[in-house]
Parts: structure tokens; C-alpha cells; sequence
């Protein structure tokens, strides 16, 4: 597995030279790096297995079997993904995944990462919601997590960078920070509840603070292998848990309240290096 | 209260058009219905909890009533959607409405037993709902209190978001008006602390009047843990 995953550096480096949003790097070293600026941090310093364990991160092996789906020849229109454009040109996918959510002038609409997986599945390659390759979301042995992590970690080191040049990218960033607030439900929490101070704990779990940029770019960096899960996990999967605990209404996929909230919350990591896939407890 | 609801109308076409669509539809094909930029934050913010079909609104949770009357606020909720502290109108407004919903138990607040209250602060089930939704038929709900206060010290996994309550009534007593004002925090905290996390208990019929006491008990019962 180590092999392959290092394999993909000298490509993602050399077609990512041209990248603004910095070069591509090990996900262990951008972790590294963000534990050594913040020796105080009890957020991302709370597992040290977990830190022991990332180069040797099981999310790693599904960057390996993304890479086979994403090439390969699928679906009833027998295509490979490379025509899906991620917001930076057809099979362009280097610092594609932080640079999301972004409006597509295709769907006239802000989708983010997981949504546009699922319209080009669809569209390209003519899959339909009935088809397990689209309809099931989540856990190791799903489409969709393989393709997203080998996605993903083509974008790794490189700074969120979410477009807000687009009025509806603006408005729907916007929304997203009210949705962050917007207390409901039985508990009448809003995400601040858990996510507004740092080193907060809640029960056992040390929680990110939103607006401190270090300690957030790691909770966003998903996909990440989630121990306690023994799988890897979107940021749609963590969204849902959280809005679970929170005792709000169950969330769907592919929604627009998903895609502000992740709108948002990329825009409140904008210029720290990402970590994908990262390893989460 | 700080929501403008001159959205509405229009977008209920809207969010019949994105049933029958299904997932693509929602903006793509029918954006010329309605122009999210338009709106300010707030407003698209509660149009899309309200009116995109992101929600599983149709299930029914357990205190009754539907899915998607836990998402539409009220006065309280609405109110304190905010970053950091209220300002002092705002914290007015919501002591206000959380003293006016208040409502002490029939024959005042009493302490039930602190054995049944020591098993309610610990347990976090209950009212979850969306995917593997709590069963109050097989197991009660519980108050959570752990998850954000220390309260037995001998007690080692605890959260932070909360005061550590650890010989609250040893330094307190519990005579009535100190039992008085606990139930007022445990039913509303509001009334105190306004726009507070920690959830109204009482007021959203999270714990019934009978757990509440017991709740009381393990905080002020001299026998409870909590106190030694
Ligand atoms: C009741 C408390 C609570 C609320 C409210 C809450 N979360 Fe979380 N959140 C958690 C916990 C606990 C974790 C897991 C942290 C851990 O295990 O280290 C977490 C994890 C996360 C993470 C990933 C960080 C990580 O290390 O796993 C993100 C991102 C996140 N939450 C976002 C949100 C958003 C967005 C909302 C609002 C929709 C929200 N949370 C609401 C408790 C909460
Ligand atoms: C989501 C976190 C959270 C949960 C769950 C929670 N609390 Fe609290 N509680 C707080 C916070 C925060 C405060 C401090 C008030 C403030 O400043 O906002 C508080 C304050 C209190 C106080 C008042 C302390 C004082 O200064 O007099 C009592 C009593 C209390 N909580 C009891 C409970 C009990 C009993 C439970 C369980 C049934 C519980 N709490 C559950 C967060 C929580």
C-alpha cells in the first residue's frame, strides 16, 4: 500500500507545480507540522496512538482502490471518471478537493465534494441512486469512500481554499455560518455548543474550537480512518453524527444544508494545509 | 424573532419542485425560481432547513409531534443563534420568555432519590433520531449531565463545557430556596444563564418532572456522592 500511496507524490507534484494552494505533501508531515506549531493544543495532541499510527494510516489502502475505480472503464456507459470536472478542469485533481464547495455552471448550482462524486457517477457514467456504486455512502467497502479518499489525497498539504467569487458560493457560505449558530432540537444546540471554545472536553472527547484555524483544519480533514469505527469517514458522515448528538432531525445526503455547512466550515480552515486522508479516534 | 419569514411563499412551490426532482433538482434546473442571493443569510439559512428537503422531517420523535418541529425554533432558540455572549437586550429578552414558560411542579420542587438520579446523569441515550433512532419503550433517557459537568469526584470521566458540580450541595444545603433555583436551572437555565448550552431540560420535556427530582437529589441529597 505504501508503495502505491507514495507513488501518487511525483505526479500529484508535477502536474500540481502550477498550484496556488501550495504542493502536495505526506499527510503525516502536514499533521507533524501542525503538532509541532501547536504544543498546546489539547485538541490535536489528545491521541498519541492515533499520531504513532498515521504513517501507517489505514485510510491509505482505499487511496489505492480509489485509484483503480477512478480510472476504470464503469457503470452502464462503460466510462472512467476522468471527464468529471471537480471545479478545476475534466480528471484535473490536484488541489481539487480543497477547493470545494464551488458553483458549477453545468447544474447551475454550489455542490459540494461528495454531491459532484455523485453527479458525475450519475451523469458520466450512468449510474442511478438504485445502484449500490452510488447508493451506498459509507464504510470501507463503498465506492464512494474509495473514490473520495484517492480524491482527496490529491489535495493533501494544500490550503482550503473554497472559491467565494460566485455570488451563490458567497451566499451559501454565509447561510452555512448561520446554520453553525442556528440552535434546534431537543438539546437546543447549534455546533458552537461543542465547537466554540478550545480544549473544551466533552466527556472523553478534547473538541476542535471553529474559529481556530490549526486545531479546525484537522477536524475537517476528512476522509479519515475513525478508530473507534475501524472505517474511513466522510465529512457528510461526520456532519450526520454530530446533527445525531445534537438530537436535531436526521440529515440526507446530497443536500443543500450539507453543502453550506461544509462551505463554511472550509472557508474557516482558508489557509491551512489539509490532511488527507487524516486518522481520527 | 430575528427571522423574516417573507421568504416563505414562494419557496413552498419550490420545495415541491425538488420532491419530484429528487436530489439533483434542488436549484439546478428550477434556480430561476428562486434567487438565493436575494436572501440575507438568515433567511437562507432557515430556507435551507426548512423548505430543501435536507431533513428526514417526516419521522416522528419521541417527545411527539414530527421531526421538523425540532427544527423550527422558537423564541429562545431563535434568540440565541448567535456567536459569543448575548448583548444585554437580547439577554433581557430571553431571561424574559425563559421566566415566562417557567412552570414549578404541582406542590413545589422536591429531591427524589439520588440512586436514580446518579443512573439519569450518566446515561446520554435517548431522543436521538435520523438513523438508529433511540427506543424510549426499551430503555429510559437519560440527562447527560456528565457530558459537560463534574459532579461525583471520585467519578473520572466527566466534560468541561459545564461547572464542575462536584459538593454542590455540601457547600450549598438544600433548603428550599436553594432546591428552588436548582429546579429553575434544570428545567430553563435560561432564567439565569441566558443563552446558556446547557440544554431546558424540563421545558422541552427532555426529563419529566419525576427524573428532575431525582436529578435534584443526586446534586443535594447529603447522602449522593456528589457531596461526600
Ligand atoms: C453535543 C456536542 C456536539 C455538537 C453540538 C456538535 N458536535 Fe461536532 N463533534 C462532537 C464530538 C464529541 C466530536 C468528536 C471529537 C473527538 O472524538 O475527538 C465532534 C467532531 C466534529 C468534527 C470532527 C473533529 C474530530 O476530530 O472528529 C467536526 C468537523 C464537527 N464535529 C463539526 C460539527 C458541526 C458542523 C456541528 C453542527 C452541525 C457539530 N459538530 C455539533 C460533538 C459535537
Ligand atoms: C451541553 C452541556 C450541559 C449539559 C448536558 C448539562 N449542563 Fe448544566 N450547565 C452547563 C453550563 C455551560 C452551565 C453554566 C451556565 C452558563 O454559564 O452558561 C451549567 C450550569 C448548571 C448548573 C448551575 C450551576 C451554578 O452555578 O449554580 C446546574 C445546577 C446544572 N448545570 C445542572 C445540570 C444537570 C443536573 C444536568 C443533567 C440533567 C446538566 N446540568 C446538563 C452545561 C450543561
Amino acid at each position: 500500500m505504501f508503495k502505491k500511496a507514495l507513488l501518487a507524490l511525483p505526479v500529484a507534484m508535477a502536474v500540481g507545480a502550477a498550484a496556488q494552494a501550495g504542493e502536495w505533501q505526506d499527510p503525516n508531515d502536514v499533521l507533524q507540522n501542525l503538532l509541532q506549531n501547536n504544543p498546546d493544543s489539547a485538541y490535536l495532541h489528545q491521541s498519541e496512538m492515533n499520531i504513532m499510527m498515521m504513517p501507517d494510516n489505514p485510510a491509505l489502502w482505499l487511496v489505492e482502490e480509489g485509484e483503480d475505480l477512478f480510472y476504470a472503464q464503469r457503470g452502464p456507459n462503460n466510462v472512467s471518471l476522468e471527464g468529471c470536472d471537480f471545479g478545476k478542469g475534466p480528471g484535473e485533481l490536484d488541489g481539487a478537493y480543497v477547493e470545494l464547495p464551488r458553483y458549477f455552471e453545468d447544474t447551475g448550482k454550489v455542490m459540494d465534494f461528495e454531491m459532484r462524486l455523485v453527479h458525475c457517477m450519475k451523469e458520466l457514467q450512468g449510474f442511478t441512486s438504485d445502484d449500490a456504486a452510488v447508493g451506498q455512502r459509507h464504510g470501507n467497502g463503498s465506492d464512494i469512500m474509495k473514490l473520495t479518499t484517492y480524491i482527496a489525497h490529491q489535495s493533501s498539504g494544500m490550503a482550503w481554499n473554497p472559491p467565494l467569487d460566485h455570488p451563490e458560493e458567497q451566499a451559501m457560505r454565509d447561510a452555512g455560518e448561520k446554520l453553525f449558530f442556528r440552535r434546534g432540537g431537543a438539546m437546543d444546540f447549534n455546533c458552537a455548543s461543542c465547537h466554540g471554545d478550545s480544549g473544551k472536553q466533552i466527556r472523553a472527547s478534547v473538541l476542535p474550537e471553529m474559529r481556530n484555524g490549526q486545531e479546525w483544519t484537522k477536524a475537517i480533514s476528512w476522509p479519515a480512518h475513525r478508530a473507534g469505527h475501524d472505517n474511513v469517514r466522510s465529512q457528510n458522515h461526520r456532519i450526520r453524527g454530530c446533527v445525531w448528538q445534537m438530537r436535531h432531525a436526521g440529515i440526507k445526503h446530497d443536500t443543500p444544508v450539507n453543502t453550506a455547512l461544509i462551505s463554511f466550515w472550509n472557508d474557516a480552515a482558508r489557509g491551512e494545509p489539509a490532511i488527507l486522508p487524516d486518522l481520527k479516534r | 424573532m430575528l427571522r423574516n419569514k417573507t421568504v416563505g411563499a414562494g419557496l413552498a412551490v419550490l420545495a415541491s419542485t425538488v420532491l419530484i426532482a429528487g436530489c439533483d433538482g434542488w436549484m439546478g434546473e428550477t434556480s430561476g425560481e428562486v434567487d438565493i442571493t436575494a436572501m440575507s443569510a438568515d433567511e437562507l439559512a432557515d430556507y435551507l432547513v426548512l423548505e430543501t428537503d435536507s431533513y428526514r422531517f417526516e419521522q416522528e420523535a419521541q417527545e411527539g409531534g414530527s421531526a421538523r418541529d425540532r427544527m423550527v425554533q422558537d423564541g429562545i432558540q431563535a434568540a440565541c443563534s448567535i456567536e459569543g455572549d448575548p448583548d444585554s437586550g437580547t439577554a433581557g429578552e430571553v431571561i424574559a420568555m425563559a421566566r415566562e414558560s417557567y412552570e414549578a411542579p404541582p406542590g413545589g420542587p422536591r429531591l427524589g432519590n439520588w440512586r436514580r438520579g446518579a443512573e439519569l446523569a450518566r446515561s446520554g441515550y435517548g431522543y436521538r433520531i435520523g438513523h438508529r433512532n433511540d427506543d424510549h419503550g426499551t430503555r429510559e433517557a437519560g440527562g447527560n449531565c456528565y457530558a459537560c459537568h463534574q459532579m461525583d469526584p471520585a467519578e473520572e470521566l466527566y466534560g468541561t463545557l459545564g461547572p464542575s458540580l462536584a459538593g454542590y450541595g455540601a457547600t450549598r444545603g438544600n433548603d428550599s430556596s436553594v432546591v428552588n433555583y436548582v429546579h429553575q436551572v434544570v428545567s430553563n437555565p435560561h432564567q439565569y444563564f441566558p443563552c446558556t448550552k446547557m440544554p431546558r431540560f424540563g421545558r422541552n420535556n427532555f426529563l419529566s418532572e419525576e427524573q428532575i427530582a431525582h436529578v435534584m437529589a443526586y446534586l443535594l441529597d447529603p447522602d449522593s456522592p456528589v457531596n461526600q
